[in-house]
């Protein structure tokens, strides 16, 4: 059931897959051709655009669509756990974002063969950025996975960039470094700040597991819909 | 149709987005004149309103779905299509009010900036950057509303919105306009062609839009198989039709021995040719560059090079300038150079070692087969007037005249026989007020003492005076084979680095003993090209047939300073894991680059202790015309 489940997502969920691989690539090959600005810059640009962008794409209906749609109904009368349609969803979107970010990094590596950075700077660049971004829409999942439509899943995800602005910004002025390594936008700077990179994957984990779970549990505890 | 009644109720539909938005954007404004005020400057905010700027173009998208999604979802719009409405009346009210809406959102934080700024008495730095973010928002919002009036689909109309309106912005960088620089032709708006696209794809979007409406247009599944190929087609012709824009183009490249010539990888001017290393000649014959050894004894280090080109006076270590590098003069077949011999004591006083210079030489060195011999010194030590725990020195050759300058005291000698110099001018303690480094004076004019030297033509005085000025360094400074002065159609500019910026100033008038200047215009760095580096005031930056040069680290950057349209970039060259170590420029306009490689971009070697990590190389790169 539960393979059945992620195909369910999957197919609703192509679009974006094929929207932002698309959008991507275009802006990739273009600017890696056209060189207005260095290679590493081009890298930094696109990255942090994707970082932003496709956890907004996925998050945008990945709840509240069912809830607009009123599908949520039927689905939670399918006879499965309530974590297993969460993490149907968490999976699919998961892997439609690390599969944006490999594709995008892997045609940077290849568009610049290494002309002006050492091989694999840029798809690093673009992984860090990845999984920043992977860590951003998970955050999200525990805010939004209530909304019930797109306009709220929107304000959930620009609370939930804005909120890790803030944070990362007081610790940078105040100096809290703790604070620095928990912010998801710690990966993307891990290279030029004195945070080491296994401290911030460390410092991630438990966060990581601990919101997802938040996220799991506040899905599983819908009920005004049914 | 009731046209206010129209507006007041789009007015009401917009106004939770309108609040949500301006909410969004004035959150980082807001922080940093928090924080400013935390820290005891004031409540204002400076740079991050530039950022909520940034943000605008997104959000007015956001408001024209909005706005759209009010009126043409499925059940209202069958509302809508069954009342005896005009149709364009609606959509063109709906545009423009969702338009001041979006600009209103927009021009919040820039109020907030100017208010707070005024009060707490700060500069005002939005004059260069609002107007583009601006029309980008006017661009987005336009795209987005008649996106969603054929998408129907909120976040997909968006999406697509912001996709074209990425797509035009960079169009006109694929298309071949010669559009290079983003700021200077893009940014400050100065060419109208970039203007005229995103009003035209304005006044486009805002027409299908009424059309879409009118005759009920959706787009249906089997059209997003026709789009999606014709999208790709246009792709894939935009792509064969364009070209590398600001990229430099290597001609060639050519790894270098790490043990051979002294390790440091110079370049010298030596009339027309170009030395390397103190000992080959560079050819660049037919874009191929191919070494000749001058000599046949190689210098292998700077103690054999000392030893040398310099003899040792018992007791005394020597600081020579150029430092590391040399000055030639190509006399016919001789080769000659000069340099600066100084020589110093130390002596531990305290807890410091201090240096004490004692005696100054200008040497004159002729090669011999072998090697070079000393042909003629001159004794300057009593330039050192007084000052003899540091020195700094510079030189420049103009014809056969050799400048020299040591502490505060410049001496003139004539070099027509390089064997036989012949002090002709000598001027004590007149360069106290050179090499102040109190510069960038963008609101008044200011003037610079102009050298007290009259052997030389008035031109090369006011450019030596200028470089003298900004260039004079305790240390080691390229004024003896490079300008920052630009002379063109009889007029003077010079041009200032830091990591913010490319200032020129203009020369207004000069008289007996000063040079008047004033501030002429300056080219911003944007945040993407200080990811890669920037140069910074003491950069080694020169200024070459129209073209200033700025390297440092891994980037060298190429600027026209006489466009019309201010200071433009042409150019970039990056290697990241590269350091440039020199840079000389051809006189047809190609660059020679010599570099050397290290393993990782962020934990380079010492250049001295792990010599056998690095490569060196010579790069031949394309003129940036």
């Amino acid at each position: 059931m539960f393979r059945m489940l992620l195909w369910k997502e999957w197919k609703e969920n192509l679009w974006k897959l094929w929207f932002c691989s698309a959008a991507s690539v275009v802006f990739t090959v273009i600017l890696f051709r056209i060189r207005i600005i260095p290679d590493f810059a081009n890298c930094v640009l696109i990255s942090f655009i994707q970082m932003f962008v496709v956890p907004v794409i996925y998050s945008l209906d990945i709840f509240s669509g069912e809830m607009s749609n009123r599908t949520i109904h039927l689905l939670f009368k399918i006879p499965v756990p309530r974590w297993m349609l969460f993490f149907s969803k968490y999976i699919v979107s998961a892997a439609g974002i690390i599969l944006i970010f490999l594709i995008t990094g892997l045609l940077m590596e290849f568009s610049s063969r290494a002309r002006e950075t050492q091989w694999l700077v840029l798809l690093m660049t673009n992984s860090l950025c990845g999984i920043a971004a992977l860590v951003l829409f998970t955050w999200f999942c525990a805010f939004g996975c209530q909304s019930r439509s797109e306009a709220a899943s929107l304000v959930a995800m620009f609370s939930v960039f804005i909120g890790w602005g803030i944070v990362f910004f007081w610790s940078s002025i105040c100096e809290v470094t703790w604070a620095e390594r928990f912010v998801p936008y710690s990966f993307t700077l891990m290279r030029i700040t004195k945070i080491g990179p296994v401290w911030t994957f460390l410092s991630h984990i438990p966060a990581f597991a601990a919101v997802l779970t938040i996220a799991c549990y506040r899905y599983v505890g819908i009920r005004r819909y049914i | 149709m009731r046209v206010c009644g129209i507006i007041h109720q789009q007015i009401c539909q917009l106004k939770w987005h309108l609040l949500a938005c301006l909410g969004l954007i004035m959150v980082l404004p807001v922080e940093e004149a928090i924080v400013m005020f935390r820290e005891g400057e004031g409540f204002f905010s400076d740079s991050m309103t530039f950022m909520a700027i940034l943000f605008g173009p997104l959000l007015a998208g956001l408001i024209a779905c909005a706005n759209v999604q009010g009126d043409l979802d499925e059940r209202r719009y069958i509302f809508w299509r069954s009342k005896p409405a005009n149709v364009k009346l609606l959509i063109t009210l709906k545009y423009f009010i969702g338009l001041v809406a979006s600009l209103l959102v927009i021009a919040c934080p820039l109020i907030f900036h100017i208010i707070t700024n005024i009060i707490w008495n700060k500069v005002l730095f939005f004059k260069y950057y609002v107007p583009l973010p601006i029309l980008i928002a006017i661009m987005t919002y336009s795209l987005c509303f008649a996106c969603n009036v054929v998408v129907r689909k909120t976040a997909r109309a968006w999406l697509i919105g912001m996709l074209i309106g990425g797509f035009i912005l960079v169009l006109p960088f694929i298309l071949p306009l010669n559009y290079r620089d983003f700021v200077s032709d893009v940014m400050f708006l100065k060419f109208g062609f970039y203007m005229a696209i995103i009003l035209i794809a304005c006044t486009a979007a805002f027409v299908f839009a009424l059309y879409a409406a009118k005759y009920d247009w959706q787009l249906k599944t089997n059209l997003k198989v026709l789009l999606w190929v014709v999208a790709g087609l246009a792709f894939v012709l935009l792509m064969l039709f364009s070209s590398q824009v600001t990229n430099i183009k290597v001609l060639d490249e050519k790894q270098i021995d790490p043990s051979w010539g002294r390790g440091l990888n110079i370049f010298d001017y030596a009339g027309s040719n170009i030395v390397y290393q103190g000992n080959s000649y560079i050819s660049t014959d037919k874009n191929v560059i191919s070494i000749s050894k001058i000599k046949s004894k190689n210098i292998n280090s700077d103690t054999d090079y000392k030893s040398t080109l310099q003899p040792l006076l018992k007791g005394y270590h020597l600081y020579l300038y150029p430092q590391g590098r040399l000055l030639y003069k190509d006399a016919g077949n001789r080769l000659f150079l000069f340099n600066i011999s100084a020589y110093y004591r130390t002596e531990v006083r305290g807890p410091a070692r201090k240096r004490f210079y004692e005696k100054i030489y200008l040497r004159s060195y002729k090669h011999t087969g072998d090697s070079w011999m000393t042909v003629c010194e001159l004794d300057i030590s009593d330039c050192l007037t007084g000052n003899i725990n540091t020195t700094r020195s510079a030189m420049r050759l103009i014809d056969n005249r050799l400048t020299a300058c040591v502490n505060n005291s410049v001496v003139v000698a004539d070099i027509t026989n390089p064997e036989d110099l012949k002090i002709i001018n000598k001027k004590l303690d007149v360069l106290k007020t050179y090499g102040t480094f109190n510069y960038k004076y963008r609101h008044k004019e200011f003037s610079i003492s102009l050298l007290p030297i009259e052997d030389i033509e008035p031109e090369e005085r006011i450019k030596l005076s200028i470089d003298l000025n900004y260039r004079y360094h305790y240390g080691s400074n390229d004024i003896y084979e490079s300008s920052i002065v630009d002379v063109h159609d009889g007029r003077f500019s010079f041009f200032l680095t830091d990591e913010k910026d490319v200032a020129r100033f203009d020369v207004t008038r000069w008289d007996k003993e000063r040079i008047y200047c004033k501030f002429g215009a300056s080219r911003p760095f944007t945040i993407l090209e200080s990811i890669t580096g920037t140069p910074h005031s003491f950069s080694p930056n020169f200024v070459k047939d129209g073209k200033l040069y700025c390297y440092e680290d891994y980037t060298l950057l190429v600027f026209d300073i006489r466009s019309k349209v201010g200071i433009r970039k042409l150019g970039h060259f990056v290697r990241t894991n590269y350091e440039i170590t020199g840079m000389a420029v051809l006189e047809d306009g190609n660059i020679l680059l010599s570099i050397y490689w290290y393993p990782d971009f962020f934990t380079r070697p010492d250049f001295f202790t792990r010599p056998e990590k690095q490569k060196n190389y010579l790069y031949l790169l394309k003129n940036p015309e």
